[in-house]
Formats: C-alpha cells, sequence, structure tokens
C-alpha cells in the first residue's frame, strides 16, 4: 500500500508531459500483452484450420468419388448417390463446409472432363450449392460477387449469362476480369460479344488470360473483328489486333491498314507487327511512301515489317537507311540487304567509318 | 493380387489422384500414389513399378525431373505418362525428349486414361 | 551568458529532440495503419488470381532475369540453375560475370556446355568492355541462359551490360544467390500488366532470409527459424519494413527503393535514363529516384509497385562484421542518392516524391542514426554536469521500448495473418521473445555502422573506390 501511494503521489506531482509518457507506456504495455495473447491464440487457430480443412477435404474427396461411381447405367440417381446428396446439401448450410466442398468439386472440375464432369456439374446442382452462388452475386462486397463469378465460370453453369453480363462495366477491375472470364470460358467466342458494350479498359493481362482460354478451344471460326478494330475503345482494338494475328485473319487487312494511322502510336505499332506477320504487302508501300513522318519506333517496326517482306525493289530506301542514326535501324537495313543481295552487301564495307557501322557490318559479315 | 502390375500416380491434386486410383484398380492395377515429385521417386525405387503416371507441374520435384530420373538416373525403360495443362506445349515436348511415352492433356476424361493404360502394359 | 539564456537554449534543444521522435513514432503508427489497409486489399485481390493461367502462355510479355555474379564460383552452378526452374515461358537469364578472379566462367562453361557465340551488342550505356566473349549453350535444356563475361566494373556496371544485351521488354535485376519461387516472374509482371490507368515504371518484391531454411537443387523445401539471434533479429527488421514500411510507402505510391537483389523494370525507361549509376554504391535506390524523377519531368503518371509475397530467399549476413560493412554500405548509398538529387527536395514541382517520400527519406532515414547519436552525446553532457532527471529518463526509455516492441509484434501478426511463413509450433513464441531482445542485439551494431558509414562518405572518399572496384559486387540487397 505504501508504494502504491507513493507512486501516486509520484504520478500526479510530475509535469503533464511525463504523465502522458507514463500513460502511453501503460497502453502500449497492454497493447503488447494482448496482441501476445492472440498471437498465440491466433497461430493455434490457423494450425488447427489446416489440420481440419484438410480432414474434411480427405471426407469430401471420397464422398465425391463415391458418388462418381455409384451411378448406375440409366443415368438415373442412384440410392447411395442420394444419401450424398443429401449429406452435402445439409453440409452445405455451414459456410466453412461448403468452403471446402466446392473447392474440393473444383479441384476435380478443372482437371477431368466428360461424363463425370457432368455427374459433378449434377451433384453441385442437386446439392443446392449453387444456390449460395448466386446469392453472392447480389452481395455489396466486390470480392464475394467475383468469387461467386468464378465459382460458376469453372463449374460451368450457363444458365446465369444474363445475370453476369450486366456487371461488364463494373467499377471493379477484379469483378470485370470475372465477367469476362466467364463469357469466354462457357460461350467461346460467342461470348466476345462483350466488347461491344465494354466501356472500360481491358487491360493486358486480362486479353493475355482471354486469348488463352479461346486458345484451349478447338474452333478456328472468329466471329468478324472489324466492328472492334474500329472501335473507340483502345484497348478493345489492341485485343481484336491480336484476334488478327492468332488467328491469321487475313481479311481484315483493310481495316487494319486504316489502323496505321490511328492517334494511338502503341496501337500504330501493333498494327504494322500484325500487317507483317500477315505480309500485307500494301502496308509496306504506304509506310515506306511515310516513312519520314513516323516516329522512331514505327520506324523501327517498319523495318522488322521489312525484314520479313522485302523485295530486291526496296534496295534504294535500304541503302538510304544504312547509314541511320539509329542502331537498330542501320542493323536492320544491313542484314535485309545481306539477305536480298549478298554482291552489293560486300561493297558496302567501306561506306561509313562510324563506330557502331562497323561493328554492325563485322557481326553480319561473319554470321 | 500379387501379379497386380504396379503404377506409380504422382499427382499435386489428392482429388484426381484417389478418383484415378478408384478407377485403376478396378481394372485390377495396384496403385501407389505420391503427392509431389520427390515422392514419386521415392516409390519407384521402392516398387519398381511397371507403369508410371505424373502430372507435369509439381511441388519441389517436376514431373520433367521425375522422368529424367528414371530414365537416367535408374535407367529404367517403365512407361510413363504425363500429364499437362493447357498452354503446357513446351514443357510437353521436354518430356517427349527427356523419354515420355504418351501424354494426356488436362482436363481429360478418366476412360480415356484407362484406354492408354491398358494399351502402354498390354 | 545568463542563465536565463542557457535554459531557453536548453528548452528549445528538449522541445526539438521531442518533436522529432514525437513525428518519428506518429509516422510509424500512420504507416502501420496505412499498410494494414493496403495488406487486405491485397490479399482479397491475390486471393482468386489464378497464376497459373497465365504462366504458361507464350503471349505473356518476355522478361530477362540479369543476375551480376563476382567471384561466386562456389555456389554459382546451382544458383543458375535455381535462375532457370522458373516456371514463367517466355523469360531469359543472363548471368554477367564481371571480370570474377576465380572460375566461375570454367565451371560455367563445363556445366551448362556453353560455347562462345557472335554477339551484336547495342551499347546503348556504357560499360566496361567484354572479356572473354558472349557464352550460349549446347544444351537445348540450358536455351534460356546467355553468360556474359566482361571486364570487372562493378554491380552497377554489369547490370547495365545485362540491359544492354537483353532483347526483352522487362528485365529483372536481381542477386545471384537469390533463390527465386517458381511464380517469382509472373507475380512481379502483373502490375505492368493490370494496370491500365498509370504507367507501372517497376516493380520491387520482398527479401526473405534463407538462413536455416532447407533449400536442394535451387528450390525451398522448407522454412525454418534460424538459429543465430543476430539472423532472427534481421527477419523482424525485415518483417517491419516489408510488410509495414513498404507496403505502405506502395499505397502512397512514395516507394524510393526496391530491392537490388530483386526488382522489375520497365527495360525502355530503365536505358532511358541511362541505366545503372556506377559511382554509387547505393545504386538500385538511386536508378528508382532517376526514374521516378524522369517521370515527373515528362510528366507521365506512374506508379512504381510492390508485391508483398515472400518470393525471393536470400542468406542475410550471420555474423556483426559482414552486417556492420553491409549497412555502412546502405548509409552510403542512401547518402549518395539524395544528395545527387537534391534538387527534388521540398521542391512542389515534383509533387509527392518532392513533398512527402524525399523529405521522409531524408530525415527520418539519413538523419534518423544522426540525431539519434548527436542526442546521446548531449546525454552524456547533461549526464557530467549531472543535469539528469533519471526519473524522467527512465520513463521516456521505457516508452520508446514499449513502442519498439509493439511495433515489431504488429509486425509479426501482419506477418502470420497473411503469407505465414513460419508454421512451427513455438515460433511464434520465439519471435515474440526476439522483439524484445532485438533493440539490444541489433540496434546498436546498424546504428554504429550507420554512423561509420556517414564517416566514410564525408572522410574516406578511398575506401568507396576501392570497394567500387574490388568487391563491388559483395551482396547488395539495399536498404530496408
Amino acid at each position: 500500500m505504501e508504494i502504491y501511494h507513493y507512486l501516486l503521489y509520484y504520478f500526479e506531482n510530475s509535469p503533464t508531459i511525463i504523465q502522458i509518457v507514463w500513460i502511453a507506456s501503460c497502453v502500449f504495455l497492454v497493447s503488447i500483452l494482448i496482441l501476445v495473447a492472440y498471437l498465440k491464440y491466433l497461430r493455434s487457430r490457423l494450425r488447427k484450420n489446416e489440420k481440419t480443412v484438410a480432414e474434411y477435404q480427405k471426407e469430401y474427396e471420397s464422398d465425391l468419388i463415391t458418388y462418381l461411381y455409384a451411378g448406375n447405367e440409366e443415368a438415373e440417381i442412384s440410392v447411395e448417390q442420394q444419401a450424398i446428396i443429401d449429406k452435402l446439401r445439409s453440409c452445405a448450410s455451414n459456410e466453412f463446409k461448403r468452403r471446402i466442398i466446392v473447392s474440393t468439386l473444383l479441384r476435380l472440375r478443372n482437371e477431368i472432363s466428360g461424363e463425370m464432369a457432368e455427374a459433378i456439374q449434377n451433384l453441385y446442382f442437386q446439392s443446392g450449392l449453387i444456390s449460395y452462388a448466386l446469392k453472392r452475386l447480389k452481395s455489396d462486397k466486390w470480392y464475394v460477387v467475383a468469387k461467386g463469378i468464378r465459382e460458376l465460370t469453372q463449374l460451368h453453369v450457363k444458365e446465369v449469362h444474363d445475370k453476369i453480363v450486366i456487371h461488364v462495366n463494373h467499377p471493379k477491375r477484379e469483378i470485370r476480369k470475372e465477367v469476362l472470364l466467364y463469357l469466354v470460358t462457357l460461350f467461346h467466342f460467342d461470348g466476345l460479344k462483350f466488347l461491344d458494350l465494354l466501356q472500360t479498359q481491358l487491360s493486358e493481362w486480362d486479353q493475355i488470360q482471354l486469348l488463352e482460354v479461346l486458345q484451349r478451344f478447338d474452333e478456328q471460326e472468329i466471329p468478324d473483328i472489324i466492328p472492334w478494330l474500329k472501335s473507340t475503345n483502345e484497348s478493345v482494338v489492341a485485343f481484336s489486333l491480336k484476334l488478327a494475328k492468332i488467328y491469321n485473319q487475313f481479311e481484315v487487312k483493310d481495316a487494319l491498314i486504316a489502323l496505321l494511322s490511328h492517334p494511338q502510336k502503341k496501337i500504330r505499332l501493333d498494327a504494322i507487327h500484325v500487317l507483317s506477320h500477315l505480309q500485307v504487302y500494301e502496308a509496306k508501300v504506304i509506310l515506306k511512301n511515310n516513312f519520314d513522318k513516323l516516329s522512331q519506333e514505327e520506324q523501327i517496326e517498319f523495318f522488322k515489317l521489312l525484314e520479313n517482306l522485302s523485295e530486291i525493289s526496296d534496295e534504294t530506301f535500304l541503302l538510304a537507311h544504312t547509314t541511320h542514326q539509329n542502331f537498330e535501324i542501320k542493323l536492320m537495313a544491313l542484314k535485309i540487304i545481306k539477305a536480298l543481295a549478298l554482291e552489293k552487301f560486300k561493297s558496302l564495307k567501306d561506306l561509313s567509318t562510324d563506330a557502331d557501322y562497323v561493328k554492325i557490318y563485322e557481326f553480319l559479315a561473319y554470321n | 493380387m500379387s501379379d497386380a502390375k504396379k503404377i506409380v500416380l504422382a499427382e499435386d491434386n489428392s482429388t484426381l489422384s484417389l478418383l484415378l486410383k478408384f478407377r485403376l484398380e478396378k481394372e485390377g492395377y495396384k496403385l501407389h500414389i505420391a503427392a509431389d515429385g520427390k515422392e514419386a521417386i521415392e516409390m519407384i525405387e521402392q516398387h519398381d513399378p511397371e507403369l508410371i503416371l505424373t502430372d507435369i507441374m509439381m511441388p519441389f520435384i517436376s514431373g520433367l525431373e521425375v522422368i529424367s530420373h528414371v530414365r537416367n538416373k535408374l535407367n529404367k525403360q517403365t512407361p510413363i505418362i504425363v500429364f499437362s495443362a493447357a498452354g503446357q506445349e513446351e514443357m510437353v515436348l521436354k518430356a517427349f525428349n527427356l523419354g515420355a511415352n504418351d501424354f494426356m492433356g488436362k482436363p481429360f476424361s478418366p476412360n480415356e486414361l484407362v484406354i492408354r493404360v491398358k494399351r502402354l502394359l498390354r | 551568458m545568463n542563465t536565463s539564456t542557457v535554459q531557453i537554449i536548453i528548452t528549445i534543444i528538449h522541445s526539438l529532440f521531442f518533436i522529432y521522435a514525437f513525428f518519428a513514432i506518429a509516422s510509424y503508427v500512420i504507416l502501420a495503419i496505412i499498410s494494414a489497409v493496403e495488406t487486405k486489399e491485397y490479399m482479397k485481390k491475390n486471393s482468386f488470381v489464378n497464376y497459373k493461367e497465365i504462366l504458361s502462355s507464350t503471349i505473356s510479355p518476355s522478361i530477362s532475369i540479369i543476375a551480376p555474379a563476382y567471384n561466386e564460383s562456389l555456389n554459382i552452378i546451382e544458383n543458375v540453375r535455381s535462375l532457370l526452374s522458373s516456371h514463367y515461358v517466355n523469360y531469359d537469364v543472363i548471368i554477367i560475370n564481371d571480370g570474377s578472379k576465380d572460375d566461375s566462367l570454367e565451371k560455367l562453361i563445363e556445366a551448362y556446355s556453353l560455347v562462345k557465340v557472335n554477339f551484336l551488342i547495342n551499347q546503348q550505356i556504357p560499360t566496361q568492355p567484354i572479356r572473354a566473349g558472349v557464352f550460349k549453350s549446347t544444351n537445348p535444356a540450358f536455351e534460356k541462359l546467355t553468360v556474359v563475361d566482361k571486364e570487372n566494373g562493378g554491380k552497377a556496371d554489369a547490370l547495365n551490360m545485362g540491359l544492354n544485351i537483353s532483347n526483352n521488354q522487362y528485365v529483372a535485376c536481381i542477386d545471384v544467390d537469390c533463390l527465386l519461387l517458381e511464380n517469382a516472374l509472373q507475380k512481379m509482371v502483373k502490375p505492368f500488366l493490370e494496370v491500365t490507368e498509370v504507367k507501372i515504371i517497376a516493380t520491387g518484391g520482398v527479401i526473405r532470409i534463407a538462413n536455416s531454411c532447407i533449400i536442394k537443387d535451387g528450390k525451398l523445401l522448407d522454412v525454418n527459424l534460424p538459429k543465430k539471434l543476430i539472423v532472427q533479429a534481421q527477419i523482424l527488421e525485415y518483417l517491419r519494413a516489408f510488410l509495414l514500411g513498404r507496403m505502405a510507402w506502395s499505397r502512397l505510391n512514395g516507394l524510393l527503393v526496391i530491392s537490388g537483389a530483386f526488382g522489375l523494370f520497365d527495360k525502355k525507361i530503365a536505358i532511358e535514363v541511362g541505366g545503372y549509376d556506377t559511382n554509387t554504391v547505393g545504386e538500385d535506390m538511386e536508378i528508382i529516384v532517376r526514374m521516378r524523377r524522369h517521370m515527373e519531368e515528362i510528366n507521365e503518371k506512374y506508379k512504381v509497385g510492390y508485391i508483398p509475397d515472400p518470393l525471393c530467399w536470400t542468406e542475410a549476413p550471420d555474423n556483426y562484421k559482414t552486417l556492420i560493412s553491409q549497412r555502412n554500405r546502405w548509409t552510403r548509398g542512401t547518402i549518395e542518392t539524395l544528395r545527387k538529387h537534391r534538387k527534388i527536395g521540398f521542391n512542389k514541382k515534383y509533387k509527392s516524391l518532392g513533398m512527402l517520400s524525399y523529405p521522409y527519406w531524408l530525415v527520418f532515414e539519413r538523419l534518423a542514426p544522426v540525431i539519434e547519436v548527436v542526442g546521446i552525446i548531449y546525454f552524456v553532457i547533461l549526464m557530467a554536469l549531472n543535469e539528469v532527471r533519471w526519473d524522467y529518463t527512465i520513463a521516456f526509455i521505457i516508452l520508446a521500448y514499449f513502442f519498439t516492441v509493439l511495433f515489431s509484434i504488429v509486425a509479426i501478426f501482419s506477418e502470420e495473418l497473411t503469407f505465414h511463413q513460419y508454421k512451427k509450433k513455438g515460433t511464434g513464441f520465439k519471435l515474440v521473445l526476439i522483439s524484445a531482445l532485438e533493440p539490444f542485439v541489433l540496434h546498436l551494431f546498424i546504428l554504429y555502422a550507420a554512423i561509420r558509414g556517414n564517416f566514410d562518405y564525408y572522410f574516406n572518399k578511398k575506401k568507396k573506390w576501392g570497394e567500387m572496384t574490388r568487391k563491388g559486387m559483395a551482396k547488395a540487397e539495399n536498404n530496408l
């Protein structure tokens, strides 16, 4: 008691600042103790959780396998299957368990095809799991919606198309991406119709993912991409350019040539690249006549096109650029001349004494 | 049962492993399941299977390394089927170069796998 | 001077110290809060990204890993093997042997069946010349590998050579002895591809400490807490810096540094600004500041991205000598960078870069050790004059100590709720214990190293040059 009174007296007679310091110290100490206690709880919970998840997963895994092998020839639901459906239905009301069930179904659904894949989908419907995913679409939290869409994509639920397509211009990037993946995964090229509606930018990442999904399908018949090449949404144009290249859309060459005068440099560069890939000689003529007005990057891209499409008639043009100040242009001009007219190339040895020129020439001469 | 042909299956997706185990055991094979490349190599050395099924992408040791281990370190000609996901063409080519016998692109149908297994073990 | 003037001066000095400490603590608290918000957002976004989907795509953008090596003969074969095992498809690995005096090159040639090739280099950034040549493998399994042997010029010079040689759109500049997880490249490249509103100029990764972890064939098999206290203490330091500090700065788009041990750059911009500066020991911080400055000057919207996932693991110094020389170098790197770019400090033209990031680094990173030492000296003088109120001193020391411990524990929490790398039982307790001990075992040495760094910078110019040429390649995972 003595000490307590003494401390209290000391505290009360200290300057305010020292009082604050002591109070803050106490607050910190208490926070430390609370956090340490919580940390202990958290760590053991995380550890336990991992175990529980593994246990449940094992259980649902074997339920799923039993379900898949318990089917009978008439494609009706057997008694054994019905028992599993009922069990999963009741487990699904618990969110923790539901998550594990869905992830178990997905893990298998993504890896296999054929009858069994359909059986898994059927189970998803029968056990009522789908209704939870649909509920997620109405959530206010963006990540809940995004996860719901992803689940429906992976389980190939085509029926909810209308409910999902409305989110195509959602302000949250993650939701938009899931919507696009849904459309393309389930409806393939038909799903690309969203490009007509898209007002937001399609990121490079999204574009790559969509193309990857499309490449999984064997169909090579792609819809008419000309309207998209003319889109006012630049990212749609960029994406269509990629489609034109991958699916060799030679018939859209006029639309591609028109893009050579697009206001965005990035689009112009991509257009040159695709025209080169499709070997459109008309583009070469246009660009060559316009060469001096192009930006340096376009000039370089044009030379890459020339590597692909050069003819003997380009020789004068190429010669004029062997002493261009840009290293890459110089290199490509000489390289193309070498491929086109070896004798001419040999005569160029002493054309310039510029160090880069000499270096490039020697490199090409010995390779 | 003792003369049942042994198969080592290396696959990090336990659900798929279980499904294939059931399916192939119904056909009369004896399955050993490995969850990653490291386990797969141990099992192959221990059980000396007649056939190996392996996923290409697995934690720690990839399917490619499993193939290379079997062909180059153990000097065995055990038939090997690899599983690959979409877009791993490059990996599949490497797998064939290392000595894989067949491949199945995911998603695949378990029934088709059974047919290929039977063909290789005939 | 009469007594009252002395009294006033003393009060002013005290107030300055107090204000500094107050703002330092406040900034920590604010950064921790911002980082919590950002971390939560990041984890949500990341929880359903399927990296497998993009990793194998052949239309994904091309990346070059550039790894300079100087006298790394001991582990170079395994290190290169680890770099070659990434799951990303469209990438290559460029090893720059920066005039090593050991048998690194011979070992590489032998292990990877290398042959000398004719190679045309567009010398966009001037560097030391090629020594033995450029090598490629005859074995198709190693087609991604290029080895360049050049005259010694230091780490920055070697990286510049890599920038000249790479044909790819992005470059990942890393320390050769870093262990990268297989999905590291796609995680790092994601912001570049995903953000459409601003230009991403670089992304920085997290460095995790690999001491005592089990690594086999270039793969991380098991994560362990290191045994030595000095390394354990650095773990906490890294957690605080990466999970709390950098996470918050990335939210504010104010990152001034990304680790030299692992960063991904837009190659075009890196070359545009002239590559790495070979005149500083802090080239990794300097290039980011310069790139940012460049973007501000051309008035284009940009961001430096940050990926908090544990993707890059490396050995931390496990003795005080190496630790002190490492921190000494970091200190000098910071001073050099800040001095070189003095112009942006407190300059409205550079917006938050000039008004927030630069001042913060100057005041709370650059000057912190100096102010701390001045404080200690002042305290000693007061002690000598018998002017110390010991009870007040103790109150302040306890406050500072509790705050430090609390901050470390918050960092541990952040780790547990996000990446949870130290899963083993009992590790949590150990981490808490280390938080309590860390101020004694690590802080004093780091303070000493920082002061040495200041001293060397101002009074020992020779040291810098000796270091640059001789052992410039020593590990520099840079400032936290």
